[in-house]
């Protein structure tokens, strides 16, 4: 029925609060359970009713509590160290992505230049690239070919300023990350930023132009200010991408690199399973994409519909 | 005439960044990765001291049961995944396309698990499914029914429910757009001839959405390729090879069986895959695009 | 920066520490040192964890543990051990990466750690270290290259080792009259009556999962039933009538064994043996504390400890990790001094009371161990026909293992001729050692 219907149905909305649960039940779950004790979570007395407890997320937290709680052995989970990593990443190279996306979807847009077909063609071609089919060379090249001499000018400085062992390579930094990142997420920037770009008119530009502006005084002064929805629609599904990512970031991290990703599958993996410190790890992973959905739902959305619909 | 040359270099100048991080980042990778699949490579060799072997990596996953089996798996993971999803996220969009209050709240909801991180999505429904403490289970023991293996024998099944979970929101969404951005007219004439809703939804609605819809599988369908994290976290790809699809079981070459060359080579035939799909979705578009011209000629001709 | 900030945090505080032990001792010279190592995630190595402090409080010597799934660890290592210098001062290896490391040359020989006077400690008793474990781990270049021999000499030392027992239920064996399995025939019998007699329940739960599973779990019968994977010749003899018996076993096992056997993995097993789906549960000893842990068992005091059944000859599994010092590590002597102290009487003690496993005779027949652990005994006597050689670790042994996994799953559940799938084992198996040179000298 595409008539507006303003007779509440109870069946309709008896379909949406299933829909509604259905989708955000496990969530809550999760939340739930990261405040129980191993024990309650399988004992099964289940459901509402039983004591909270922080005990899971000082366990996560350990390595950056100003006290050491009592039922604590040892801090073998270093979240806060992952958290901050996943933190300086993520931000850095979503705005890395934007600025470097912004400029070419311009380009692509306002320039007839040679190669233009070609670059559109590629950047499309390349957002069907598996993160897992970049594992292999990634892998190689950050550990073996992007390397600066221990003993070289650059290599020596850095090894004196920030210390660690052997050459200078991409691999274990947070910038090797941070480059597959912006790589990873660029075709998809552009491919957004484009369709709004579009949409911005010529005319306005051709106003500033004339009164001496030149084509990056354009860009910044007259076109970056109408893209702003697109450009935070982008700007959040590029942090979601480089805050989720797990496969290449395990595959480039050393000890103090490592995001929260990585410290939960690590988890997992062990002998027994703690599934209440699983889920307060994974409950601090998510908090970050839950505020932003919640506060921006409606610039997801454009970003979603811009991406598939008019790309 | 030197504001002329800057003029010239202009796009140039704005392309550079993008297209430097690509070529360093992506291209030379790719290609990277194509000369390392013609060699026995391992993990703690350089690729120059690594053998070179020609094409044995490709013969040997052309010939490989295990190969096979993970493609079969993908396959089929991608299939039902984007088959399901297809059927229920436009059906529910086309049974939500009213106007509700708060739809803007439900959306909300509805994207929630799309943002939240693949690997505590996994986690979250590994719990679920869990033997003994999982939800489904303990349900399933208090309606007095038998206990069911999820992730044991119904491994896939339960993998691809968690992706149905994950993603259908992404195509309601996507559908009700599609759906809310209809030209009225068509949908008042149909009315007006007295096409009953369900004529409306065959006859109208579907084939007007068709060129989003099927962008959107297409979509879908690609990222289905791309799925790794909750599989591997949920199952690890087991039990036997059941749920390992492509992307794990190149992930499981590289670094655990230490076979950076076979892992390579997996990765351009899964690359090749993914190419015929996207060139597959490119040449669509195209020709859809030129339908559409070619309609809009017509249609002014006629007027 | 956050480096930076950290290591000058560190140094404060070993600064601090050394200011209290000011007196002569032979870690003075390294008190300060940071040392990181890379421990897997087990529960013998979380036992060491809670005693690293008392070795920092001891010493001066602070220690970063690095710790990950042991899979993930290797993978570490791997990447690590082959720069030109490393991050780790001291590893934890799976025992059949010795092959890997010490062929590639990346472990240090001990030899000279143990003949200099400063490091050494007198009171250290090797000799008490379990043979076979010493064999199994730490030893390299002697017979076959990974045996003990006049040739070899020892790379690292056993640190949360395993050996193979069975783990049954007395109450049920009790009900039915069935005696506890001493033998194979014993065995085999008992794991099909049990779901005969007591409908529901599978007769021993095992390893099956297809790859490294299959196989360790197919290896697990082979030593005992007098069957080799290969002769002293390099030939692959896995095809030969004990490896069609062990196969036979363990498909028997399986058949008998609780629902969903065919994937299970080690964690699978031990579980389903701790809900009571299973009557038997013969692995590695890392489970069998979880068994009696009342949070995560349904049969705490229902079980029994036995020793691993013989076959023609007793030979139950060796396995587990050993700790080894990287060729690129930094800080080696410092290193030598903690993989000292965490394997000396008082250390492996210590370890094994927080829930380790012991890697020393002296800690088996310590009293307050067998007090708190009552199957401590039993797993000491069982460490005695540890047999080193129950499977080949050689740097090709990887691909060889994928193999016999994947076969013995198809074995498993598609019904496979047993003769005909291991006879394509062995052909497979001879053209991985041809190509690999083992058989240059014939």
């Amino acid at each position: 029925m595409s008539t507006p219907n303003s007779r509440a149905n109870p069946a309709f909305y008896a379909v949406i609060a299933l829909l509604v649960f259905m989708s955000v039940g496990p969530v809550i779950l999760m939340f739930m359970n990261s405040f129980k004790l191993d024990v309650d979570i399988i004992s099964g007395t289940s459901g509402l009713i039983f004591l909270p407890t922080i005990q899971n997320y000082e366990k996560a937290l350990c390595d950056v509590l100003w006290y050491e709680p009592d039922h604590i052995d040892f801090c073998s989970l270093k979240f806060g160290n992952a958290f901050i990593n996943s933190l300086i990443i993520a931000l850095v190279s979503t705005a890395l992505t934007l600025v470097i996306g912004c400029m070419a979807a311009y380009a692509l847009v306002r320039f007839r230049f040679m190669g233009r077909d070609t670059v559109s063609l590629s950047t499309l071609m390349v957002r069907m690239v598996p993160p897992a089919v970049l594992l292999v060379p990634v892998f190689g090249l950050w550990n073996n070919e992007f390397c600066l001499d221990r003993d070289g000018l650059i290599g020596g400085a850095i090894r004196d300023t920030f210390g660690g062992r052997g050459d200078v390579c991409l691999a274990g930094t947070h910038s090797g990350i941070i480059l597959i990142y912006v790589a990873m997420n660029l075709p998809f920037v552009i491919w957004i930023l484009q369709s709004f770009i579009v949409q911005v008119p010529r005319s306005l530009e051709e106003a500033a132009r004339v009164d001496g502006a030149g084509p990056f005084q354009v860009f910044f002064k007259v076109v970056l200010p109408l893209i702003k929805p697109g450009l935070a629609a982008a700007a959040i599904f590029t942090f979601r991408i480089a805050w989720n990512e797990y496969l290449l970031a395990s595959a480039l991290s050393d000890r103090d690199t490592r995001t929260v990703p990585i410290l939960i599958v690590n988890n997992m993996s062990e002998f027994n399973v703690e599934w209440g410190v699983i889920m307060a790890t994974g409950m601090l992973l998510a908090i970050p994409p839950i505020i932003f959905t919640l506060l921006a739902s409606r610039q997801i959305i454009t970003g979603m519909t811009a991406g598939a619909v008019k790309g | 005439m030197r504001t002329a040359m800057a003029n010239r270099l202009t796009p140039y100048m704005f392309m550079a960044p993008a297209v430097i991080i690509m070529a360093i980042a992506l291209m030379y990778p790719l290609g990277y990765m194509v000369w390392g699949s013609f060699r026995d490579w391992n993990p703690s060799q350089t690729i120059g001291e690594a053998e070179f072997v020609g094409l044995k990596n490709y013969i040997f996953l052309w010939n490989d049961p295990n190969f096979h089996e993970s493609l079969g798996v993908t396959l089929r993971f991608a299939f039902f995944v984007v088959t399901i999803e297809m059927i229920i996220g436009v059906g529910l969009a086309l049974l939500l396309d009213r106007e509700i209050r708060g739809i803007s709240i439900l959306r909300t909801m509805f994207i929630l698990p799309m943002m939240i991180a693949p690997v505590v999505v996994g986690l979250m429904w590994r719990y679920m499914y869990h033997p003994t403490v999982g939800t489904f289970n303990r349900f399933l023991d208090s309606i007095g029914l038998p206990r069911v293996d999820w992730l044991g024998d119904y491994a896939l099944t339960s993998v691809i429910i968690a992706d149905i979970w994950q993603w259908t929101p992404f195509i309601f969404i996507l559908s009700l757009a599609a759906l809310q951005s209809l030209p009225r007219s068509a949908l008042e004439a149909a009315r007006i001839d007295g096409a009953t809703a369900w004529q409306q939804i065959i006859h109208i609605k579907l084939p007007l959405m068709m060129p989003v819809l099927i962008v959107t599988a297409l979509l879908r369908l690609i990222d289905a390729f791309k799925v790794l994290e909750v599989i591997l976290v949920m199952t690890e790809g087991g039990p036997g090879l059941s749920t390992e699809i492509l992307a794990l079981r190149i992930s499981r070459t590289a670094t655990e069986f230490r076979e950076l060359g076979v892992a390579a080579a997996m990765s351009n035939y899964l690359l090749i895959l993914l190419l015929l799909l996207t060139v597959g979705m490119f040449a669509f578009n195209r020709w859809q695009e030129a339908r559409a011209a070619r309609l809009n000629a017509l249609v002014e001709e006629e007027s | 920066m956050f480096k930076a900030l950290k290591t000058t945090a560190v140094g404060l505080t070993t600064a601090a520490i050394m200011v209290g032990a000011a007196f002569a001792n032979p870690y003075e010279e390294y008190a300060g040192t940071t040392l990181i190592v890379n421990f897997p995630a087990h529960p013998h190595y979380n036992a060491a964890m809670k005693v690293l402090p008392e070795f920092t409080k001891e010493t001066g010597i602070e220690v970063e543990v690095d710790q990950l799934p042991y899979l993930k660890m290797r993978e570490r290592q791997t990447l690590e051990l082959a720069q030109d210098e490393g991050e780790y001062d001291l590893i934890a290896y799976v025992v059949f990466s010795k092959a890997d490391y010490v062929f590639a040359d990346q472990l240090e020989n001990l030899a000279k750690y143990f003949m200099n006077p400063k490091l050494a400690d007198p009171s250290y008793d090797a000799d008490d270290l379990i043979d076979g474990y010493v064999e199994n781990i730490g030893v390299a270049g002697g017979t076959k290259g990974y045996l003990p021999g006049k040739t070899g000499s020892l790379f690292g030392i056993p640190f949360g080792s395993e050996t193979s027992v069975l783990a049954y239920r007395k109450d049920i064996f009790e009900k039915h009259g069935i005696a506890e399995p001493k033998n194979y025939d014993q065995l085999l019998d008992a794991a099909c009556k049990i779901p005969e007699v007591e409908p529901g329940m599978g007769g021993m739960a095992s390893r099956a999962a297809s790859g490294h599973q299959a196989s360790h779990a197919f290896l697990l019968h082979l030593a005992p039933l007098g069957g080799r994977v290969f002769d002293d010749a390099w030939n692959p003899i896995i095809n030969n009538a004990a490896g069609v018996e062990a196969a036979n076993a363990l498909k028997t096992i399986v058949d008998c064994g609780p629902e969903g056997a065919m994937s299970f993995g080690p964690s699978e097993a031990a579980n389903a043996f701790a809900s009571g789906q299973a009557a038997m549960f013969m692995d590695s000893i890392a489970f069998m504390p979880g068994f009696e842990d009342p949070e995560r068992s349904q049969v705490v005091g229902k079980v029994g400890y036995a020793m691993h059944p013989e076959g023609v000859r007793r030979g139950s599994q060796t396995g587990g990790f050993g700790i080894g010092i990287p060729k690129n590590a930094e800080n080696k002597e410092a290193a030598f001094l903690l993989m000292q102290w965490l394997t000396s009487k008082q250390g492996d003690l210590m370890v094994a009371m927080e829930g380790g496993n012991p890697s020393r005779f002296s800690t088996y027949q310590d009293a307050g161990l067998n007090e708190k652990y009552p199957f401590a005994a039993t797993f000491g006597e069982a460490l005695k026909y540890a047999d080193p050689d129950w499977r080949p670790i050689i740097p090709v042994w990887g691909k060889i293992n994928a193999d016999i996994g994947t076969t013995m799953s198809k074995v498993l559940t598609e019904d496979l001729d047993i003769q005909e799938a291991l006879d394509g084992v062995a052909e497979r198996t001879r053209a991985v050692m041809d190509d690999a040179g083992y058989y240059t000298w014939q």
